[in-house]
Parts: C-alpha cells; structure tokens; sequence
C-alpha cells in the first residue's frame, strides 16, 4: 500500500473512532441533553461512515456508494446547520431580549450569506466537470460559504457583546468553523476537471480537515470545563470598593 | 489569478482567523486594573452634561449657528469617547459577571448572573448610544435624545457590583 493510500486510510477511519469516544464522553457527561442535535450529529456520522465504509470494503457494487455518498453528505450539511443553531440557542437562549436581537441578526445574516453563496455561484461559474462529484463540490462550496460565516459571525458577535463561551461550545464551534473552511477550499478546488493525483491531494484535504475539527471537538470536551475567568478575590474587593465610590458619586 | 486560487487564499484566511479566536480565548483573562482605570478616567457626569438635550437647546439660543454647530460637533465627539469607554466598561463588567457566575457559592453565582445581563444591557445600550453620537456628530443639526436608559443601566451595573462588595464582605465575615 502506498503511503498516500494508508495515510488516507487513516485520515477516513480514525476521526469516526475518536467520534466514538465523543458520543460516549456526551453520554457520560450528559452533555447530550444539553446539545441533542450535535450528539445527533456524531451518531450520524459514524453511522454513515459504518454504510460507506461497508459498501467501499465488501465489493459491492460501487454505484451504491456514488448514490448513497451525495445523500449522505446532504443530510450531514443539513445537520450542521442544526448544529449551530443549537449553538445560538445555547448562548443566547438564556437572555429573553439578547436571544431575540440574536435570532434577528442570525436571520439577517443568514439571508446576507445565501445571497453572498448565490451570487458566488453565478459570477465565479467556474465548473468544467459534469460529474456528480463536482456538482456536489459546487452546491458543498455554497453550504460551506454559509456555514463559515455564521460560526464567524457567532463568534464576533457573541465577543462584540462580551458573551463567555463555555469550553465545549467554544470547541463545538471552532471545530465547525475549521471544517468548514477546509471544505470551502475542497470544494472550490473540486469543482473543475481533477488529475488523478490532484484528487487524491483533496482527499487528504478534506479527510484531514475533519480529523483536525474531531480533535478540536474532543480537545474541548476532554479538557475540563474552563473557569472561563476566575474572580480574583481581593483584587476585586478593592475595585468594588472603588467602584461603589464611583456609583456614590454618579448618584449624588 | 484563478478562482480557485482565491477561494484557497479566503480559506486560508478564515482557518487563520479561526486560530486566531481560539489563541485569544486562551490569554484573555480578567483585568481588574484596565477596568479600575477606566471606571476612574470615567466622568459620569460629564458625560451626562454633553448629551444632555437642554445644554444643547440653551447653546443654540445662545450662539450663532455656525458656531453652535461647531461647539455641537465637538461636544458629539468627546460624548463619543466617553460612550466609547463605557461601552468597553460593559465588557469587563462582563467578564466579571460571567466569572461570577461559575462561583461556589450560589449567592454569588445568581449575582454573577445578573452582573453578567446587566454588563450585556449596558454594552448594548452603550454601541447604541456610540451609533447615534456618531451620527450627532457628522450632522450636528439634527436633534439629540438623551440616553437616559444609558445612564440608568451604567447606575444599575455599578449598584450590583457594590452589593457584590457587601456579600464578599458578609462571607468574609462569616469565616
């Protein structure tokens, strides 16, 4: 076997073994009450990898995986958007006027980064292949483009109101943002006529960007939930005492 | 330049600014002094004389137009400043509350709570009031609103940061 070949071996099995360990460290935290669509999502995952992975090793006819695999990818691109809706809905969701400023800038957003996606997909039409594969990688490009800018926007908005992201949110979402920017050039590149070499290139691209968002999710999840600051205790008697001066001040 | 070559370079980019994100997020830390210094450097009152309406109404009784539209302008930019400073105030407030609220004791963790919505209010209100100042300033003649609701929430942060001294105080005490 090549190296290229087992190292693609590895880059398409191990990210599904350590989502394994994701969906048991969700169960045995409970942590799948608090993100059921995320948990949703790791399940799936291994479950569509088991399918692929089966009809790929068994020699079935391989026409099953070129139907199955577009399925596959569509209701996976469909749950991440689930999965950063649940994300908003984790960190907004507990301030009644921040969670419907929230939904409304998430909805302005969202139609801002369609019609971004649209107008990317007509003005840079720079499909050469009518194969599946690249009309998949086109339609990818266009999810992904939306994708990523909601995690950005996530982020800048949640920092721009002083928002504190709980570590396994914070690692959720930069595992998403690092996907999807990987897909975004995946896809981008796959929309063309590809060499044999330049394939297998994208494979270990896209294989290894998902196994980089796999080791940020279970990163964030084994590392214990950060303090994300702790009040220093007398530092901070001392600014209270001042600030209150201030208040009395300001009252006065 | 191909397409796809600029698609990877926007890749590229949002993977680094990613990273960036996730470095930042590892070497934030609590402030006290930044937030010390700000609450002191903070003329509340001041500030509340610079977007106060009635100054602004006597002025333009007082002055000529020109002149009130300059003196109006500038008096926008220094309230700009001064909402500016608040508004990073409101962060720190923030944080703190957010910190709070991982605090064992659940009196205080409940205050956390509410420092950490109230910081959130007062952040809002404050790029709010930055927006309209903003505005004050570039087209000076149009009429200015007081931001009272501003002013209110900075007073209701302050107040549960003082009852946050009182129940570090009490606990202190109790030990």
């Amino acid at each position: 076997m090549h190296w290229d070949r087992l190292l693609l071996f590895y880059l398409w099995v191990a990210p599904h073994l350590l989502l394994g360990v994701i969906a048991a460290l969700l169960w045995k935290r409970r942590l799948h009450f608090e993100f059921p669509v995320f948990a949703l999502y790791v399940w799936y995952e291994i479950a569509e990898f088991i399918v692929l992975f089966t009809i790929s090793k068994t020699g079935l006819n391989q026409n099953w995986y070129v139907r199955i695999f577009p399925l596959t990818l569509a209701i996976s691109a469909v749950l991440r958007f689930g999965v950063i809706q649940e994300i908003f809905n984790n960190i907004f969701g507990e301030e009644r006027k921040l969670k419907a400023l929230a939904r409304i800038s998430l909805r302005w957003i969202t139609a801002c980064l369609i019609l971004g996606a649209i107008l990317v997909s007509i003005f840079a039409f720079d499909q050469t292949s009518n194969t599946l594969i690249a009309g998949a990688a086109w339609v990818g490009r266009a999810v992904a483009i939306i994708q990523c800018g909601l995690v950005l926007f996530l982020f800048l908005f949640s920092g721009m109101l002083g928002v504190s992201l709980q570590s396994h949110v914070f690692g959720i979402a930069l595992g998403f943002g690092i996907l999807s920017s990987v897909q975004f050039a995946n896809s981008a590149m796959r929309a063309g006529e590809l060499s044999g070499s330049m394939a297998r290139v994208l494979n270990l691209l896209s294989t290894g960007g998902y196994h980089i968002a796999v080791l940020i999710w279970l990163g964030y999840l084994i590392v214990p939930a950060r303090k994300s600051i702790q009040p220093p205790d007398e530092p901070v008697m001392c600014d209270v005492h001042h600030w209150n001066n201030e208040l009395e001040r300001f009252l006065q | 330049m191909s397409a796809v070559a600029v698609y990877i370079v926007i890749a590229i980019l949002l993977v680094a600014v990613f990273t960036y994100i996730a470095a930042r997020r590892k070497r934030d830390s609590l402030n006290v002094d930044k937030a010390r210094s700000s609450m002191a450097s903070l003329d509340m009152e001041a500030f509340r004389n610079l977007v106060d309406p009635e100054e602004d109404a006597f002025l333009q009784s007082c002055l000529p137009t020109d002149q009130f539209r300059a003196i109006k302008r500038e008096r926008a930019w220094a309230a700009l400043a001064y909402a500016r400073a608040l508004s990073h105030l409101a962060l720190e407030f923030s944080r703190f509350g957010h910190a709070l609220r991982h605090s064992p004791d659940p009196s205080l963790a409940d205050l956390g709570r509410e420092v950490a919505s109230g910081a959130i209010h007062l952040r809002i209100l404050a790029l709010k009031a930055t927006g309209r100042l903003f505005i004050a300033a570039t087209f000076p003649e149009l009429p200015q609103r007081s931001p009272r609701s501003l002013f209110e929430q900075y007073g209701r942060s302050a107040g549960l940061l003082a009852r946050y001294g009182a129940l570090e105080r009490a606990r202190k005490q109790a030990l």
